[in-house]
């Protein structure tokens, strides 16, 4: 009895807090004279646009379509923002660096096609290795890590050591991954097709039912992305390596003068986001059964506009996990809603580029504000 | 202030425009089909997209159509976004035929909702069709095509072999732009074009085809992207027109693309050198589909044959069965028996297009 009754007081004591706090703002807001209320709401609505407008959408979707909201629309939203979870979190690392990296899809392609030819199950005609018995599939999982991570290596390499400028570097890596991943098709059995007959365990330990509601499985992939998105909130957050990415990000000299390796640090973010890729290559050959050498092309591009949604700057030095899943998780509401309402698919396309500007514009005053 | 001004009209502008394409898509809603498409930059399926979307409207069925962008990942999470909505019935022009599997998990999904499905176009093999009772496929024999070409070619060849056998020695050298690995019609047409062909020119006493290259032990040019796109065709065949010409005695003598749209880039290539154009020698261009674009450059004599995929008898069987399926009746009523092969698929015929026997 007595814990719990700690237990509320505690509550008790933070609810008090938030209220007065809230009330301290309110009486704050109040006292403001009228021409400064009128600034505040609009820059209150102006920042917080995106998630103004897509609040918004989703309840004028779930009145016209009230199957918008039904549990097969939220799981399937919530397992569509799971699987292009993990690219959003590396590709945020290179963006707070000011940089970017259009290497990032076909980095998903490489390892997918890698990690999905040590899986194929045994006996399968057009296996691509017919005396590899399926490997375990953690081993695989480290394996396809490890790839990613020698592709972010490099990337980091180059832009760390010659200073490029990360487009030019991961333009040309992007380049070479791509012809590695034709190449790597050609190899045994396989002949430029594409890779499947993947092994049950394999299916199982990533596309699973992790468990059920309302009948409809949730799949497990859901579950690596929770705990990749946990990894990374404390790498970014409770770490020396990223509060020297914050540094290096907000101001390279000032980092470097201050003691901050940053060489290291620009080359483990790069590392790190290949690890990403690696995780979301092995997503991707499990949750849609095969690869073929187009799998992971243009990725990039969704999770750089859902890093740039979630408020991931590039000015760089500034950004937040809670960001980069809030980006990914708006734009699949979007596209998902936008397919519920039947909007034309040419159109899809001219209303992605639109709300990408916008959100980039939005991002930008605020820098502009400050200065 | 200015800034905040045109931020005011931007934000203005993305919401008219959603909510303006939401408004003019919501007559439309309701019961609907799902229609998927694997790429919306396909000429000849945007042929047979445009067919589909008057016959689908025509039978007051609503519809809605997606655009996979030649991704089989988009396509497998629209089909979910689609189930998820509730859709009566899926209609999938799938990317991936290079495997079973991308086909076996739509097949499963479309089970698991107790939904009717129809593969169309881009071929899904008998097994998996005739795995889930309410699954069929509407297509094209697709090895007629390669077999159709063949022909067409040889006896256009032996007809005019000293015409089109430029250095005199006796065979004819050409190009094969096949489109995309993995994809069983260009697998088929690349091998039987070729093949038939020759057999034909063996029968007639003449040597068989050679390819230009003799290096490239493949015998055919892939677009690496995997589109059978105009530019792949023109980028390639410019490559080639550099290194191989009538001067240097080695000039391609003849070319053959599996579909209109590489044939036309392979033309325009050409027609920069000097051929296929108003005054230049014809280099013999074979294609596959009879799109508006080849059928013009046929008509204008810069292109020779191509085999006609009827894209709008492709889209008319498709909407019958729709209505067929919709309206509770048997799904292959009302379709043309002898299209009908083994009562799980539906064979539209292709027929040749040399512009001699033009309408």
């Amino acid at each position: 009895m007595p814990e719990i009754n700690e237990d509320r007081e505690r509550n008790d004591g933070f609810f008090v807090k938030l209220l007065s706090g809230a009330r301290e703002r309110i009486d704050g807001f109040r006292s403001l004279p009228r021409e400064d209320k009128a600034r505040r709401v609009r820059e209150f609505l102006l920042n917080n646009a995106m998630y103004i407008i897509i609040i918004t959408a989703v309840i004028i979707i779930a009145i016209i379509e009230p199957r918008f909201i039904s549990w097969a629309s939220i799981i399937n939203i919530i397992s569509l923002t799971a699987a292009k979870l993990p690219i959003a979190l590396g590709i945020g690392g290179a963006i707070v660096l000011t940089g970017t990296d259009i290497s990032a899809g076909r980095a998903v392609g490489l390892t997918a096609c890698i990690g999905a030819s040590l899986l194929q199950m045994t006996g399968y005609s057009a296996k691509m290795f017919p005396n590899l018995s399926t490997m375990p599939v953690f081993i695989v999982l480290l394996a396809v890590m490890a790839v990613g991570a020698v592709i972010g290596l490099i990337n980091g390499f180059f832009v760390a050591k010659f200073k490029l400028h990360p487009f030019i570097v991961t333009l040309s890596t992007q380049l070479i991954i791509y012809g590695a991943i034709l190449l790597y098709l050609q190899i045994g059995n396989n002949g430029g097709q594409t890779l499947s007959g993947l092994d049950s365990s394999y299916l199982d330990f990533v596309s699973g039912p992790l468990f059920r509601v309302a009948g409809i499985a949730v799949p497990r992939y859901v579950l690596f992305s929770v705990i990749i998105t946990a990894i990374m909130w404390v790498i970014w957050n409770k770490t020396t390596f990223g509060k020297n990415m914050f540094a290096v990000g907000a101001n390279e000299e000032a980092a470097n003068v201050s003691g901050v390796n940053v060489f290291k640090t620009i080359v483990l973010v790069f590392v790190l986001a290949g690890i990403m890729y690696g995780i979301t290559g092995f997503i991707e050959g499990a949750r849609i059964g095969s690869i073929a050498s187009y799998t992971g092309q243009n990725y990039e591009s969704d999770a750089i506009a859902a890093c740039v949604i979630g408020g991931v700057s590039f000015v760089g030095g500034t950004g937040k996990i809670s960001g980069i899943v809030i980006g990914v998780l708006l734009l699949q509401i979007i596209f998902v809603g936008l397919n519920f309402l039947s909007v034309d698919q040419n159109m899809l396309y001219i209303i992605k580029g639109a709300i990408i500007l916008l959100a980039c514009a939005v991002d930008m005053r605020k820098y502009l504000v400050k200065r | 202030m200015k800034r905040n001004l045109i931020l005011y009209i931007l934000i203005f502008a993305v919401c008219i425009l959603t909510v303006g394409t939401a408004l003019t898509s919501c007559g439309r809603r309701g019961d609907e089909v799902s229609v998927f498409y694997y790429t919306y930059s396909d000429t000849y399926i945007s042929g047979v997209r445009s067919a589909m979307d008057a016959g689908l409207r025509r039978a007051g069925v609503g519809y809605h159509n997606y655009d996979a962008g030649s991704n089989q990942t988009t396509q497998t999470e629209q089909v979910d976004t689609a189930i998820a909505k509730g859709t009566t019935m899926l209609i999938v022009n799938i990317v991936d035929t290079g495997s079973d599997d991308a086909a076996r998990t739509i097949v499963e999904k479309a089970r698991a909702a107790d939904i009717p499905l129809i593969f169309f176009n881009r071929s899904v093999s008998e097994e998996i069709v005739k795995s889930y009772d309410k699954c069929i496929f509407i297509g094209t024999d697709y090895e007629a095509a390669g077999h159709m070409q063949g022909e067409m070619i040889a006896e256009n060849i032996l007809a005019n072999y000293d015409k089109y056998d430029i250095n005199g020695d006796g065979k004819i050298s050409y190009v094969l732009f096949k489109g995309q690995q993995g994809n069983a019609e260009a697998e088929a047409r690349t091998k039987y074009s070729v093949e038939d062909c020759n057999a034909l020119l063996s029968e007639a006493g003449r040597p068989e085809l050679m390819f230009y290259d003799k290096n490239n032990k493949n015998g055919y040019i892939v677009d690496q992207d995997g589109n059978w796109s105009n530019a792949a065709a023109n980028n390639s065949m410019k490559t080639i027109l550099s290194g191989y010409s009538e001067a240097g005695g080695n000039m391609v003598e003849l070319v053959i693309a599996n579909s209109d749209e590489m044939a036309l880039g392979a033309i325009a290539a050409l027609a920069e050198a000097g051929y296929n154009k108003e005054g230049g020698r014809v280099i013999p261009v074979f294609g596959v589909d009879a799109t508006e674009g080849a059928v013009a450059k046929i008509r204008d004599g810069f292109m020779t044959g191509t085999v006609k995929q009827d894209g709008v008898g492709m889209a008319e069987a498709i909407v019958k069965v729709t209505e067929n399926i919709l309206g509770d009746m048997e799904a292959l009523s009302g379709i043309d028996e002898a299209m009908v092969i083994g009562g799980w698929r539906i064979n539209i015929p292709y027929s040749l297009y040399t512009g001699d026997d033009a309408e």
